[in-house]
């Protein structure tokens, strides 16, 4: 019977044509082995999700950052110690200028000019050896744009144009930065040493209640920081062209280009102008103090030779695209980048994996691997069995797994903490909050190591403050709040607090409130749990509730609607609290959303952001800190550990006179960052044993 | 005949025209936006997430926003809101990579129900009988994930025979993603047979509850027909065994599978998120689930509508289908 014969036929033949492919297959120490050379000089390391825009003025996810950290260069980068340290520029120099218009009663700008100079001349005050040089400046308008309220019926702002006539002014140009220059000018030249009303210097009439916007525009006093950047000769792109100040400028330029939608518009919105003096110079002229903006030039640099408008509008119309709305992220270059960084784009293939290789004309040498593949995983379980396979050459272990991998002799073993931390925020407009002693007391409640413990496998640490725990900001000698639910009841006594059928009561109303979390999120909800527990352990009468993620944000966090939250941020290594902390930050949809105000905490938010020297940075941030610490405005629980592991055959390869390479221990930075050296690392044929 | 295909796609234009309205709202009803526009990134001021709204069409009304959308689907101007890349193009370029994982799942399925099916039907509650609905019922039972998993470590690391101390080895081969990784130039049969060994475990996880299911289904249309009039008649006729049952039975019980071959091919689009996610595929079920997470409206959406006319398609090849092989039935 012909059908019965290929009914049993059939699947044989399919199932041996599957299975003999097996025979064709590499076994994983073929692999390794055979041609190991290669594989010797080739990085490869596992992402759960893929690169989405390779582009360092437009990408926003983790993947696409490390792509675009190996393929472009920025200008500064952070050195081992975290002080900054020189890529693309080869030196920097930051100093001021200021402005103040003078007082119309008081005796002009050129004789407070000479005062000065009279004073400088005599010497003394620190303040005023700082001053490189003082003059008078003569007249000048300034047109600039205010946005009006709607007009009637009408829903988008309106925009009017306003003259500023600015009289003589007093320029001064500093050293270096100094914030309280201001103040020393008031002390040395009395009160009525600068003008006082800014709405007399707008010409272009205006109704009134436009009149106070008008006015913010005017600017009394200005500090204007200058970096000066001079550039490293003969760095290239991939393509040979060499890099320059035009470089610099474009991408500046392309960020703030509206067309293009850069998520790093914040980051440059303070600079005023670019300038490029000379090609390997350039003079970035900010409008306000703010010192985190000198980080953001450790931002990759754009070729602007394969990017600038006419090559844009040759691309739109060879796409067939509208050259008027075609922008950057349009661009062909984001799958295919040009940059100046150690790493050559090669392929992108969605979703599998990214190779990149080396730059032999790399202004600070070739790498030592030749090859860096980026490959997707997606699933942990597959990306540790590829990893034990030795087809993968890093992975990031989880809390769970550290404890039996730390003791495996085949890889060497990374840990760090993380930037960032986990913490129970109070809405402090609502009663009992407001009182910090309640803060403080259930605080106290809690028992942060039994979370450390039992949620998170021991793999956290305390943290006392809202700074990176190894960055010099954060205040090492605060204490973390010690465990004590007594010494919490008695604090909350002392609140007016009484225990009445095991429940904590004031004026006949119970301590009772809600813990709320998002959806989602296993270890949150796990604290949530313990946290809860803790508080009812003591008196509390507290429900916790979890909300999916976009709900709890929108309809609770950004609406102040929200007794108590366990949230955690993410930070980076600049101080600048601002959003967070500052009490300006307190209306809905804002990030200080718990409410927190302190004028002395305000005052130093403020120094902060404005202060370029890190000795006096540092001294702000740990009173800050402090004041933080005392006013608990959080309960801070936890900064996560992290761990990765490496093939223990990896080691930086130091290339002697010889031409020997020498094998030497890779070592972390102070935050724990163990690829600060990875151009020279290299893969070794078996584990090298080292030196000392 | 030509009146019922004009009543039909009447119709189904009709459905799809509703469809295209549904999912749109159900989309923008679910919480969140796109990852690009993030409200908790403490950087980014109001003014900043208008203008990405703006740039998105998300600050316009719902009907507005569905008419640009789907004047842009069908002009093929629609772009993916992650990388701005044309999402037709990334469609196609993924199905080109979960193509053969469907055609070769499907034809595992397929060639092995039948006969497994068959062979139960014929040899009612025998030992073989029992042992394949007991294997069934299991891999019914068992989550996808799970199996794959399992066959993963057992054939990548071995495993030790349960109750034994024996040892099996692992066969220490790359069994992720759709061919061995980093192998350089190869000759075309050793890349092809690469390619097909890496489609197996992927295909068999995938076919495997497709398998238990069918087969089932088989075995049931079989009994039903075994027991009818029709064969006593032909039994009695004296025609052998085989020929009543491959010829008679077979024919009149696989007449419902002919529908279900049309039914197959929206599966050609959806992909299967778990397999692909858990065997490094870069294939069309992580497009979408990745388009998910990301809230990328275009790539959801555009799925979303194809699979529907790729279903609305496949029923209408279902119920030709059937009127080519069963004469009894006229439209």
């Amino acid at each position: 019977m012909l059908i019965k014969r290929i009914l049993l036929l059939l699947p044989i033949l399919i199932a041996a044509a599957l299975f003999q492919s097996y025979f064709w297959v590499p076994t994983f120490s073929d692999q390794t082995k055979g041609g190991s050379d290669e594989r010797l000089r080739q990085f490869i390391t596992g992402s759960i999700g893929d690169a989405q825009i390779l582009n360092p003025i437009l990408h926003a996810d983790t993947a696409s950052g490390a792509i675009v950290d190996q393929v472009f260069d920025g200008l500064i980068d952070r050195d081992r110690d975290l002080s900054y340290r020189g890529r693309m520029a080869a030196s920097w120099k930051i100093y001021e200028e200021a402005f103040f218009v003078p007082h119309p009663e008081g005796p002009g700008a050129e004789a407070l000019v000479e005062r000065i100079e009279r004073a400088r001349a005599q010497g003394g005050a620190k303040w005023l050896e700082n001053v490189e040089k003082i003059e008078a400046i003569a007249p000048s308008e300034q047109k600039t744009a205010i946005r009006t309220p709607p007009p009637k019926g009408g829903k988008k702002p309106g925009k009017k144009e306003i003259l500023i006539a600015y009289p003589e002014r007093v320029k001064i140009t500093l050293k270096s930065v100094d914030q309280d220059l201001f103040k020393h000018l008031e002390k040395f030249l009395g009160e009525k040493w600068v003008a006082k009303d800014s709405a007399s210097l707008i010409k272009t009439k205006l109704p009134e209640p436009l009149l106070p916007f008008a006015a913010r525009r005017v600017k009394l006093t200005e500090h204007n920081p200058i970096i000066i950047f001079k550039l490293r000769r003969g760095v290239r792109f991939h393509d040979g062209h060499e890099f320059d100040s035009g470089d610099v400028r474009f991408t500046y330029e392309a960020i703030m280009n509206r067309k293009n939608l850069s998520p790093r518009v914040p980051d440059y919105e303070p600079v005023k102008h670019v300038e490029t003096p000379d090609r390997f110079t350039v003079k970035i002229t900010y409008k306000r103090l703010y010192s985190p903006a000198f980080g953001s030039w450790g931002m990759g640099m754009l070729p602007e030779h394969l990017l600038n408008a006419k090559k844009l509008a040759e691309e739109a119309k060879q796409k067939g695209k509208d050259p008027k709305t075609f922008s950057l992220r349009d661009s062909a270059f984001n799958r295919k980048p040009v940059g100046t960084g150690p790493f050559v784009f090669k392929e992108w293939r969605s979703d599998e994996l990214i190779r990149l290789a080396r730059f032999e004309d790399y202004w600070e040498g070739p790498p030592e691997y030749h090859e860096y593949v980026y490959r997707i995983l997606p699933d942990p379980l597959t990306q540790e069995i590829t990893f034990y396979a030795g087809t993968v050459d890093r992975y990031g272990a989880g809390a769970h797994q550290v404890e039996r991998l730390k003791k495996d002799p085949r890889f060497q073993v990374f840990s760090g903490l993380g930037f960032g931390f986990t913490y129970v925020g109070y809405n402090m407009r609502r009663w009992p909050f407001q009182d910090a002693r309640v803060r403080k007391a259930l605080g106290m409640a809690v028992n942060t190591k039994q979370i450390h413990r039992y949620v998170l496998n021991g793999e956290a640490e305390d943290i006392t403050g809202p700074f990176v725990k190894q960055s010099p900001h954060y205040n090492k000698k605060i204490k973390p709040l010690a465990y004590n639910p007594k010494g919490a009841v008695r604090l909350l006594h002392e609140a007016g607090f009484r225990k009445k059928d095991g429940i904590l009561m004031k004026d006949g109303k119970p301590l009772a409130f809600n813990l709320m979390t998002n959806h989602g999120n296993e270890i949150r909800r796990a604290v949530g749990t313990v946290v809860q527990d803790a508080w009812k352990k003591i008196g509390v009468k507290i429900s916790f509730t979890q909300v999916e993620w976009a709900v709890f944000i929108r309809k609770y966090v950004n609406q102040l609607n929200f007794d108590a939250v366990v949230l955690g941020w993410s930070m980076g290594l600049d101080p600048d609290l601002y959003q967070i902390w500052h009490s300006s930050q307190t209306n809905k949809g804002q990030l200080n959303f718990v409410g927190y105000k302190n004028p002395r905490a305000d005052d130093l938010i403020i120094k902060i952001r404005q202060e370029y020297d890190l000795a006096k940075q540092v001294r702000y941030a740990h009173a800050l800190h402090s004041i933080i610490a005392a006013d608990q405005p959080y309960t801070f629980l936890y900064v996560g550990k992290w761990t990765a592991l490496l093939d223990r055959k990896i080691a930086i390869a130091r290339r002697l006179k010889s031409g020997k390479l020498q094998p030497e221990k890779i070592r972390p930075t102070i935050t724990g960052s163990y690829s600060f050296d990875f151009n020279e690392w290299l893969k070794f044929p078996a584990v090298p044993r080292f030196e000392n | 005949m030509g009146a019922y295909i004009i009543r039909t796609t009447l119709f189904k234009l009709a459905t799809l025209f509703i469809i295209s309205i549904v999912s749109f709202l159900i989309i923008h009803l679910a919480p969140g936006e796109p990852s690009q526009i993030d409200p908790l990134n403490p950087r980014f001021t109001k003014e900043d997430l208008a203008r990405y709204r703006a740039a998105f069409d998300l600050d316009k009304p719902l009907p507005v926003q569905y008419w640009r959308f789907y004047k842009k689907f069908f002009t093929g101007e629609l772009t993916s809101l992650k990388d701005n890349q044309p999402v037709f193009g990334k469609i196609w370029r993924r199905f080109l990579i979960s193509l053969p994982l469907f055609i070769v799942g499907t034809i595992i399925t397929w060639c092995l129900s039948f006969p497994l099916g068959i062979a139960g039907a014929l040899r009612r509650y025998s030992v073989f009988d029992r042992s394949t609905t007991f294997m069934s019922y299991l891999m019914i039972s068992m989550p996808s994930f799970f199996l794959a998993y399992i066959l993963i470590i057992a054939v990548v690391q071995g495993f030790t025979l349960p109750l034994t101390d024996y040892r099996v080895p692992g066969l220490e081969v790359s069994v992720l993603g759709i061919e061995t990784f980093g192998r350089g130039d190869v000759s075309p049969l050793f890349r092809i047979n690469d390619r097909v060994w890496h489609l197996v475990l992927p295909s068999l996880v995938g076919a495997i509850g497709g398998i238990a299911v069918l087969s089932r289904y088989v075995r049931g249309q079989m009994i039903e027909v075994v027991d009818s009039d029709f064969i006593r008649t032909a039994h009695s006729k004296g025609l052998d065994e085989d020929t009543v049952n491959y010829v008679h039975v077979l024919r009149n019980a696989a007449l419902p599978f002919v529908t279900m071959f049309g039914l197959i091919l929206p599966g050609l689009i959806g992909g299967s998120v778990i397999i692909e996610n858990i065997f490094a595929w870069p294939g069309m079920g992580r497009l979408g689930f990745e388009a998910v997470l990301a809230r990328d409206y275009p790539v959801i959406l555009s799925l979303n509508f194809i699979s529907a006319i790729l279903v609305v398609i496949g029923t209408f090849i279902s119920d030709v289908l059937l009127v080519v092989v069963d004469p009894r039935i006229r439209l």
